[in-house]
């Protein structure tokens, strides 16, 4: 069985259907990417597996616990719904860093909070590692620094670091680097990439398609709702198969 | 004369200065209060709430001073402030207060909804829960964005409490006034003035304190 399975997720906003029935799988380690052009409910996806969204129907499984199912459901309480969430973690387009916190507090707040109620956190660790993280990051030297003192590559990097803190099972990107400029993209890549290189399963929604290429096991081409074509990323990049897809991936050429 | 002019003076203004302290104790909790009221998805809790925020915020608080004082006693035959200088005062705090409290909470709503929604966000997917969310990410952002209209309503009360003196709440204005009669001169209301200037130059440079604390963070 898949350490993610996904299948059959509906979502619709009003009479917008804006995912009509998403499935796919993943396995831990791997990284998949995920493209498609604007609106064809990439973020939407994402916002559904870290439970921002509910889907209208299908179901979530991860590590054989089934997270969500329609079917079954009855309302789940803020409690559940935290401890689902938790199974994920989101990065942001826009980062949305806590501009009161350094970035080693930013790191440190959630978990400090978890730690009261789950006593098997070890609370006098979480500093520790969120400095490690900060370095991992090549932010050694930004600890202290408040959100408005770093560059938007900086901060983003600290967001990424915010969410592996909490050692989610799977670490999402919502278009890591489109509020970036340029230079600022290629340190943010940098250190996706060298998650990926630690076997740290990621689902990255991105329109980089040569990072995506080189970075994901898995791509998977979105429109309108559906997923049109999924595979290993160099197959589907560089020789998709679909009309729809050799339409798309021709604007980034 | 000078010295029973300022004993007098200092009097009035003891009275000022309590209808504006108790006015602020019970606005702004009573005015967070209303403004969770006004954002409220239930329209049933959030139309009448608007309603009478705009009701209050729409008429001069002239106005309701006198019909808070009066109100009960003309048209429920009940005398619910009680004869004398305290019943007066009690009217013209619990006026002042609803008063104030419906400005603030519109400062509340503002700040509070001038939050982008990613910080709510950004705490939801890092499992917090939504009381943690406000208290330690919302909270501070808001109160560092209501500073400087909260500040110029304050101000403005410290001079909005001398129309506590229509329905005969002595304070420092009246005081002032009565020199008029007693004794012919004018230079006293002139002293008044130096009691506002006074005062409300403190809070601007107490208000100015808090912005520079909170300087440390910028808000996008
Ligand atoms: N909260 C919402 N209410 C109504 N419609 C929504 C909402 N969120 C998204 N949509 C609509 O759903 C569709 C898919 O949006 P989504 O943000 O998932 O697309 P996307 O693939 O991430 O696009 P982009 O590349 O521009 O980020 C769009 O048509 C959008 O207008
Ligand atoms: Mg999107």
């Amino acid at each position: 069985m898949s350490f993610l399975e996904v299948k059959n997720i509906k979502k619709n906003f009003g009479n917008t259907e804006v995912l009509k029935d998403i499935s796919f799988d993943m396995d831990k380690g791997q990284v998949v990417s995920v493209i498609g052009s604007s609106g064809s409910g990439k973020t939407t996806l994402l916002r559904c597996l870290n439970f921002l969204e509910t889907p209208d129907s299908g179901s979530i499984r991860i590590k054989d616990e089934l997270l969500f199912d329609s079917s079954v459901n009855t309302a789940l309480s803020e409690k559940e719904i935290r401890k689902k969430r938790l199974h994920f973690g989101l990065v942001f387009q826009s980062f949305n860093l806590f501009p009161q916190y350094t970035a080693i507090d930013n790191i440190c707040l959630a978990p400090s909070l978890l730690s009261k109620e789950d006593p098997s956190i070890d609370a006098s660790a979480i500093r520790d590692r969120a400095y490690e993280l900060l370095i991992q990051m090549g932010l050694s030297n930004r600890v202290d620094n408040y959100p408005h003192e770093l560059s938007g590559g900086q901060q983003q990097r600290v967001a990424i670091a915010r969410a592996l803190a909490l050692n989610p099972d799977i670490l999402c990107f919502d278009e890591p680097t489109s509020a970036l400029n340029p230079e600022l993209t290629g340190e943010v890549l940098k250190v996706i990439r060298e998650l990926a290189d630690k076997k740290t399963t990621m689902i990255i929604v991105t329109h980089e398609m040569s990072f995506a290429r080189d970075v994901s096991d898995i791509a998977i081409f979105m429109d309108k709702g559906v997923i049109v074509e999924q595979g290993p990323s160099k197959e589907i990049i560089d020789s998709p198969r679909l009309e729809r897809t050799k339409q798309f991936l021709a604007y980034y050429r | 004369m000078f010295l029973s002019v300022t004993g007098a003076l200092f009097a009035g203004f003891l009275n000022t200065l309590k209808l504006f302290v108790l006015t602020l104790l019970f606005s702004l909790p009573l005015g967070l209060i209303i403004s969770f009221g006004s954002m409220k998805n239930l329209k049933l809790l959030r139309y009448p709430v608007k309603f009478f925020i705009w009701i209050i915020r729409g008429t001069p608080l002239m106005l309701q001073l006198l019909v808070i004082y009066y109100g009960p006693g003309i048209i429920l035959h009940a005398n619910i402030w009680g004869s004398g200088d305290n019943g007066r005062f009690s009217a013209a705090l619990v006026a002042f207060v609803i008063n104030y409290a419906c400005y603030f909470s519109e400062i509340f709503r503002g700040g509070i909804q001038s939050i982008p929604v990613g910080q709510y966000e950004a705490g939801q997917v890092l499992g917090m829960t939504k009381h943690q969310i406000f208290t330690k990410i919302i909270l501070l952002q808001v109160i560092k964005r209501i500073i400087p209209p909260i500040s110029n309503e304050v101000i403005t009360l410290v001079k909005d409490t001398s129309l506590a003196r229509v329905i005969a709440v002595y304070e420092v204005i009246w005081e002032g006034q009565s020199f008029i009669k007693s004794a012919g001169i004018i230079w006293p209301l002139f002293y008044t003035g130096i009691f506002y200037l006074l005062f409300s130059g403190l809070l601007t440079l107490l208000f100015g304190y808090i912005e520079k604390k909170l300087d440390y963070f910028k808000i996008k």
